[in-house]
């Protein structure tokens, strides 16, 4: 129970880092100075000291938004698998629940996009609406292959299963929903393909248009509810399509998969350097892509067993 | 002449349920109404024919309460008469409503042998023993669907809801379409009892079908109750993908999958009748204070009418399906019955129901931009209009009203397994398997029942969002901040009402992708300055979406049938000879179709009698070209 405490405690202080060592890797690849590793925290704890400025158009939502953007993004990270082997697992929440509590974070969001009466902020909720509608059943697909492989639909208990008896006989359909799931990360991240977090010009944002009207201590629970998100899907990631590691001495099994989380950062980070931003209608493309390949993998996983 | 069992009595829970808040609604909102007496006389009497539907126990009964149901839910609608837009979708609504009366009666003529006076366990010794179930079954489909509103009987939803009166709509969308679905349950199970695989597969197709057709076309709307009544049609489609669901897996003899299918169908039942009628409230309190229904003149309704807008929200999270309400939960339990497909050994309908899996994830994807988009124009942000500014709070029985629906939506997820014990039981009434103690071994947690099934639990869903939010709010609190308010950043310019998104630029996006489906016909007209096309000086931009079922099957229906009766004109020469002529081909159509399907078949015969009918017409009818 200890271990599994500290391990979300410890997946929460490493949801900053994480976020920043993206943009320091992209930042050395592009041959800028990086800033330094502990910018997350120091933007974090500055945003708490900092005054609120509450918008004058706004409503009562934008005191209650940003925390319930926060919470079941946090609650979530209670129903990840396992990463060492003896830690306490939740092993019956199913993917759908983890599936609804970020759409729920997602709601609240694109309610505060709208609530300060801003253009930009319609912008970015209804960009968002938008991603957010295609990438719900790509979603659903890939937890229904990948649980068929894992033989649970738990998250928690399909990640141990795939550690203990990695599905060889289902590499086609296992590789198929690894490239879905993917795709996934990067769009409910807004990673560059679809969103691109560093810039704040009105043709491609998204999600930097939605909180553009937040402040201070809410501003910092909205940062920390994206860094939080992309450590949940890249800790899903990790688990589900890379289970390996989980049975080793505690100590290294923590290091294994802290590694891992650092390996898809470094994907993430490569593909944003050496891609551009997609247009957002040609974003539908992309999500397609994650369909496509879900669907694959079922019917490869039903007709094929493969 | 009654019938009390358990599928009775828990519909008429159902009625009561939706009902009672909308007494208190009603009441507060009758002060808007004219004619009073016609209102209330059709209202009591609309709630008892409901009531009447599901406690007949025989034909004749039955009929004449779904009858007396269409009749005062007409009359109700031309309670207050706006122009003619409002008789048009009466009309429609009394066409669409007898199109589905005309197959029930068939169905029961057929069903009771012509005496309409025997019960449904009578009626299934009949049924069982006539040749052709699908066709009672295609009658079935018609009448109940057409009251539903499944596609492509859904056409009139979207005119005849926005036409009512706002509790009005709130009760026919609410509980008068899940009448329909009691119709369903217990035609199926009492009147059928079996039923053939593929019937369960067009169940599912329909299903699905309607749910995203549903969802996208609220999407595209901008008058309030319009978009309302289009994601009734969506919700209709989930709770019909749960039955067909349960109705494949039966045929299947998979009996606990059918058991949760089932139950999870009438669960999306109550939890729909819950949180529509609250959201047509919310809709009508808006529209009671704002005098329009067009979502663009809506606007920061928050800060003037909050109860309105909080039981709005609960209600908006629930349809939308996100943890933990119970609008989640029911969706859950039909994804889930939908994913313990994978149990079923005959490929080609396990690859199909993937595709139902995916058109279900995406409908819920969309409802949620619906949502956001309903809460976010009509209640945040600036006014958009001055009648918005000057809106206040309803009155009190009318809040009332709301947040007693609102109560009945939280009961429906706090407890959840008290009703599914509910369910349970019904379903077990209707000789299928009891499988409440696999679903909650204990209370805390709702588990399926599938393969390798998953487990989610609502009070530790709410309890753990509750908690943390707490602990968040405690740490904002200890920090204390200072506040300071001052305007929205809008590049050094001030926000005003019409620089904030409209619901139609919301839904610009997903409008784009779907333009195959919706086929926008759009108004771009702008006054420009000295030929330079970029600079305006007044803009107007406008998009009409017409329904693709409606452009397609009904007016090419209307459209043809336009056609014939030109033809039939044409052949009308106010001739004696002409005349005579065509009495003549009757005649012999008459005794050779008697020849032919009555007395004997025979190919040859119908080949050589329909070259003797051609030769006739085509000598004395049609005649020579002058």
């Amino acid at each position: 129970m200890i271990l599994y405490i500290s391990t979300i405690v410890v997946l929460i202080l490493l949801a900053p880092l994480l976020t920043n060592f993206i943009k320091i890797l992209k930042m050395y690849l592009l041959y800028k100075k990086p800033v330094s590793i502990f910018q997350g925290y120091r933007d974090f704890s500055k945003l708490l000291s900092k005054e609120i400025v509450l918008s004058k158009e706004s409503s009562s939502i934008t005191q209650i938004a940003p925390f319930l953007v926060l919470s079941p993004l946090l609650l979530t990270l209670f129903f990840l698998p396992p990463i060492a082997k003896g830690e306490y697992y939740v092993s019956f929440v199913d993917a759908f629940t983890i599936t609804g509590l970020i759409s729920l974070s997602t709601f609240f969001l694109m309610l505060l996009g709208l609530d300060s009466a801003s253009s930009f902020g319609g912008l970015g909720s209804s960009r968002e609406a938008f991603i957010s509608a295609l990438v719900e059943p790509a979603m659903i697909l890939t937890v229904f292959s990948i649980s068929m492989m894992a033989n649970s639909l738990g998250v928690g208990q399909a990640g141990v299963n795939l550690a203990n008896h990695f599905p060889y006989e289902h590499m086609a359909s296992f590789i198929f929903a690894g490239i879905s799931f993917f795709i996934l990360l990067i769009a409910e991240n807004g990673r560059i393909p679809v969103d691109n977090p560093e810039t704040h010009l009105e043709l491609t944002m998204v999600h930097e248009a939605m909180i553009l009207d937040v402040s201070g201590f809410y501003l910092a629970l909205i940062e920390a509810a994206s860094s939080i998100k992309f450590i949940i899907f890249a800790s899903m990631f990790a688990s589900l399509f890379m289970p390996f590691g989980l049975n080793l001495p505690l100590l290294l099994a923590i290091l294994v998969f802290i590694l891992k989380l650092f390996f898809v950062c470094v994907i993430v980070a490569l593909m944003e350097v050496n891609g551009a931003k997609l247009r957002l209608f040609k974003v539908p493309n992309l999500l397609g892509i994650a369909i496509v390949f879900s669907f694959l993998s079922l019917i490869t996983f039903y007709v094929l067993g493969a | 002449m009654f019938l009390f069992d358990n599928l009775s009595n828990l519909f008429i829970f159902l009625i009561i349920l939706g009902v009672v808040p909308n007494l208190f609604y009603s009441f507060g909102y009758l002060s808007h109404i004219k004619r009073k007496f016609y209102y209330l006389i059709h209202y009591f009497a609309f709630i008892l024919s409901m009531i009447g539907v599901v406690i007949s126990a025989n034909a004749l009964v039955f009929l004449l309460f779904w009858e007396l149901m269409s009749l005062t839910s007409w009359q109700l609608i031309l309670t207050q008469i706006e122009g003619k837009s409002t008789i048009r979708a009466a009309r429609f609504y009394f066409f669409m409503t007898h199109f589905g009366f005309v197959f029930l009666l068939l169905f029961f003529l057929i069903a009771t042998n012509g005496n309409l006076e025997l019960n449904f366990i009578q009626m299934k010794s009949i049924v069982s023993h006539f040749a052709y179930p699908t066709l009672l079954f295609f009658f079935v489909v018609f009448a109940l669907l057409s009251k539903a509103g499944a596609v492509p009987l859904h056409v009139w939803l979207p005119y005849a809801h926005p036409a009512a009166p706002s509790p009005v709509s709130a009760l026919m969308s609410g509980v008068m379409l899940k009448v329909a679905i009691y119709g369903l349950f217990r035609f199926m199970f009492d009147v059928f009892g079996v039923w053939q695989l593929e019937w369960g597969v067009l169940v599912l197709i329909i299903g699905a079908i309607s749910s995203l057709v549903g969802v996208l076309y609220a999407l595209s709307e901008h008058d309030i109750k319009a978009l309302l009544a289009n994601h009734s049609i969506e919700n209709i489609g989930i709770i019909l993908i749960g039955f067909g669901m349960g109705m494949i897996f039966s045929s299947l003899h998979l009996a606990t999958l059918s058991s949760f299918a089932f139950i999870a169908a009438l669960f999306h039942t109550f939890n729909h009748m819950s949180f529509k009628s609250l959201l047509f409230m919310g809709a009508g309190s808006v529209l009671h204070e704002t005098k329009t229904k067009n979502m663009e003149k809506y606007g920061g309704l928050i800060k003037s009418m909050p109860i309105t807008a909080f039981t709005f929200l609960l209600a908006s999270i629930s349809i939308s399906a996100l943890p933990p309400t119970n609008g989640f939960l029911s969706e859950w339990m039909i994804f889930q019955s939908l994913l313990s497909s994978s149990v079923i050994d005959n490929i080609s309908l396990k690859l199909a129901i993937p595709f139902s899996v995916f058109a279900l994830a995406l409908t819920s994807g969309l409802a949620i931009a619906c949502f956001v988009k309903v809460f976010g124009i009509t209640f945040l942000g600036l006014h958009r209009s001055q009648n918005a500014k000057h809106a206040t709070e309803v009155n009190f029985l009318m809040k009332s009203g709301m947040v007693l629906m609102g109560f009945v939506v939280i009961s429906l997820m706090l407890f959840t397994p008290f009703y599914i014990k509910l369910f349970d039981n019904v379903i077990y009434g209707l000789n299928q398997t009891s499988i409440y103690d696999k679903i909650f071994p204990n209370i805390w947690s709702l588990h399926s029942i599938a393969y390798n099934g998953g487990v989610v639990s609502p009070l530790i869903l709410l309890a753990g969002l509750l908690i943390i939010t707490f602990i968040l709010y405690v740490f904002y609190k200890m920090l204390n901040i200072k506040k300071r308010v001052f305007h929205t950043w809008a590049c050094g310019y001030n926000t005003s009402s019409i620089t904030q998104y409209s619901a139609t630029g919301f839904a610009g996006p997903i409008r784009r992708f779907f333009t195959w489906l919706y086929d926008p016909d759009i108004h771009f007209e702008k006054e420009i300055i000295t030929g330079h096309k970029s600079k305006f000086v007044d803009a107007k931009f406008s998009v009409h979406v017409e329904p693709l079922f409606e452009r397609t099957l009904y007016r090419s229906g209307v459209r043809l049938t336009n056609k014939i009766s030109y033809y039939i004109y044409r052949l009308a020469h106010f001739e004696q000879r002409k005349y005579s002529a065509i009495i003549f081909n009757m005649l012999l159509s008459v005794l050779f179709s008697y020849r032919i399907f009555v007395h004997e078949f025979s190919w040859s015969t119908l080949a050589l009698e329909s070259v003797m009918m051609i030769i006739s017409v085509k000598i004395l009818l049609v005649g020579s070209k002058r």
